[in-house]
């Protein structure tokens, strides 16, 4: 059986880096999560 | 159903299945029928992803959960973004440049063929014992609509994802994925917009919006920390992370679907739609069932949302009693939540607040008559602890969606399904191929004779999943089942991987007993104590750790000297 192929590494499409992709996704985990604090406590 | 709903499930399931069959010529090699000669785009993985994670229980289930319990599961997927950061960082270049067929395969380069071994047929266990569960959830939309046997439901899904799935490989899972995905999306708005749009005419979104968070069904997050809750903030930052990185790093299910990235980079990108996207959509999933739940303050719910559940109480001695009262405790929340919206309108603080508790009274005593019909079923030759949130949703949509609508949203839950089965199968068939059959039974055979192996190994599992699938009945809430049954084994496999990518040192043995550790561990907790089962990952990870650190350092002379 033949093996798997060597699959290239490249850089992100957006943000440079993929350090500051990482970043930003954290970013908008925080964004959502407060997002979803205000929800609640608007309509508790 | 109309004939019109009947031809728009056909000609949608038919669609998808050979639109997947379409997109998968040429899978005649085991690299290109396992991980689709590594080629596919980031957007296929991305929704294939999402639709193997996605079952029917997502849908079936949130939506009823949100309806009894509020939002508050949606707390469960905020660990998924930082997972997706750390697999991004770590598993997916590893696994590519290991060149693997499967996460396991990678055990074995680490450690040894016992490590590997062990994984695989935990593995096997976990998403075996799914792999009839996701069967499972359209037998319930089908029996809740036609009064089919579950079991006929069953079998003609099953055959079905059997079918693409041995014929078309990973690549007829993705691409029929992809298609899910969207029909799934489209679906779900078009519930959404028509449940608004069934809300009296008194009740507008705003108000909708108040009687649901005044009933807590808006009550996204919980802060405070509580070991015995499922649901709160930290149990999902905490838990949910843990059991994500298990879940997206360990389980072949999904690492199968990354692994057929045509770049290191796609594979990324995939995971990290899936951060960013998961969330969102989860929280529209339950807000459906909070508007549902809306929609039933004004329009009488069945007082048990299984028919035929339903219809066996009605032959208890007790069944007037408890009907009367079910209804009199409807007529007084509804008219406690006219009360209440007219004293908000009005910007009358004091009134507002002696009219919630009027409303949440109310509301608690409708509750209450639903808790004695529930009751009445075991009385009545039924389930004991009978519970028919995984009906709330289906019934609603087969009694108020309009024509076309319900074929289009029932056709959703059997997208939905065949995604999650054909992504489990497929993977279970990979598993057993790669790692038991082809390392310990039948070594150096050709290409053709391993493409054939995965074939069986496909059809073999899929019927498993059908055989299995009766189990789901005995399991209440699906997608807590699920996830349950998940967390019994994911912090083992978790463990091994952190030990494979961060402890150098240990070896072999130490993983091995490792894992064997956190399975005993994670089974007594389960076994003996209350905790809530997301916490199960963390303790499984955490013992696997600690036992193959301590087993490394007290069975290895060489470590032991340098300390």
């Amino acid at each position: 059986m033949p093996g798997l192929r060597e699959v290239p590494d490249e850089p992100p499409p957006f943000l440079g880096t993929w350090q500051n992709v990482y970043g930003a996704v954290l970013i908008y985990l925080l964004l959502i999560i407060s997002a979803a604090y205000a929800f609640t406590r608007a309509f508790e | 159903m109309s004939t019109i709903d009947w031809v728009v499930l056909f000609a949608t399931l038919a669609s998808i299945v050979a639109y997947g069959l379409y997109r998968s010529r040429g899978s005649n090699t085991v690299d290109r029928f396992l991980l689709a000669g590594k080629t596919m785009p980031w957007y296929a993985m991305a929704l294939s992803i999402m639709a193997t994670q996605a079952s029917a229980v997502t849908f079936i289930s949130t939506t009823g959960q949100s309806y009894v319990d509020g939002m508050r599961f949606v707390q469960f997927y905020f660990g998924l973004p930082i997972a997706m950061v750390l697999l991004c960082a770590t598993v997916v270049p590893a696994f590519h440049r290991a060149k693997v067929f499967t996460a396991y395969e990678y055990l074995e380069q680490r450690f040894d063929s016992k490590t590997r071994v062990l994984a695989s047929i935990i593995f096997l266990c976990q998403r075996g014992l799914s792999a009839g569960l996701t069967l499972y959830a359209p037998a319930i939309v089908l029996s809740a609509i036609l009064g089919w046997p579950d079991r006929v439901t069953i079998l003609l899904m099953g055959i079905t994802v059997i079918t693409y799935t041995s014929l078309g490989g990973v690549k007829a899972v993705t691409w029929s994925d992809v298609q899910q995905m969207c029909i799934i999306f489209f679906g779900l708005i078009a519930a959404l917009l028509v449940v608004i749009h069934l809300l009296p005419q008194s009740v507008s979104f705003p108000d909708a919006l108040y009687l649901a968070g005044a009933a807590g069904r808006l009550n996204a997050v919980t802060t405070r920390f509580d070991w015995n809750d499922r649901f709160t903030l930290w149990s999902g930052m905490i838990g949910g992370m843990f059991l994500f990185l298990s879940y997206f790093g360990c389980d072949q299910s999904q690492v199968q679907r990354y692994l057929t990235g045509s770049s290191i980079a796609q594979s990324r990108l995939s995971l990290l739609f899936n951060a960013v996207a998961k969330i969102p959509m989860q929280f529209f999933i339950l807000f459906i069932g909070a508007m549902v739940f809306v929609f039933h303050v004004f329009v009488q719910p069945p007082i048990l949302f299984e028919e035929s559940e339903a219809a066996r109480i009605q032959a208890s001695g007790q069944y007037g009693a408890v009907h009367e009262h079910y209804a009199q405790a409807f007529d007084r929340r509804r008219q406690a939540a006219q009360d209440l919206v007219a004293a908000h309108h009005a910007h009358d603080a004091a009134a507002e607040r002696q009219r919630v508790e009027q409303y949440r009274a109310a509301q608690h005593d409708l509750d209450g008559a639903r808790d004695e019909a529930a009751k009445l079923v075991a009385g009545t030759g039924g389930d004991t602890g009978y519970d028919d949130t995984n009906f709330i949703f289906l019934s609603f949509v087969t009694r108020y969606l309009p024509v076309g609508l319900v074929g289009l949203i029932i056709a959703v839950m059997f997208a939905a399904t065949m995604s999650a089965s054909a992504g489990e199968i497929n993977s279970l068939a990979t598993v057993t191929m790669v790692d038991l059959y082809r390392r310990h039974f039948r070594r150096g055979a050709t290409d053709h004779h391993y493409l054939l192996a995965s074939r069986w190994a496909t059809i073999f599992w899929g019927a498993y999943a059908i055989a299995s699938a009766g189990l789901g009945r005995k399991l209440g809430s699906l997608i807590v089942a699920v996830n349950m049954m998940g967390s019994l084994f994911y912090g083992s496999l978790l463990g091994v991987f952190v030990l494979a990518f961060f402890f150098r040192s240990v070896r072999g043995t130490g993983a091995f007993v490792g894992m064997l550790a956190g399975e005993a561990v994670v089974f007594s907790a389960w076994h003996f104590t209350n905790i809530s089962f997301l916490w199960f990952n963390v303790i499984g990870c955490a013992v696997v750790i600690v036992t193959a650190v301590a087993t490394t350092h007290w069975f290895t002379p060489g470590q032991r000297a340098r300390t």
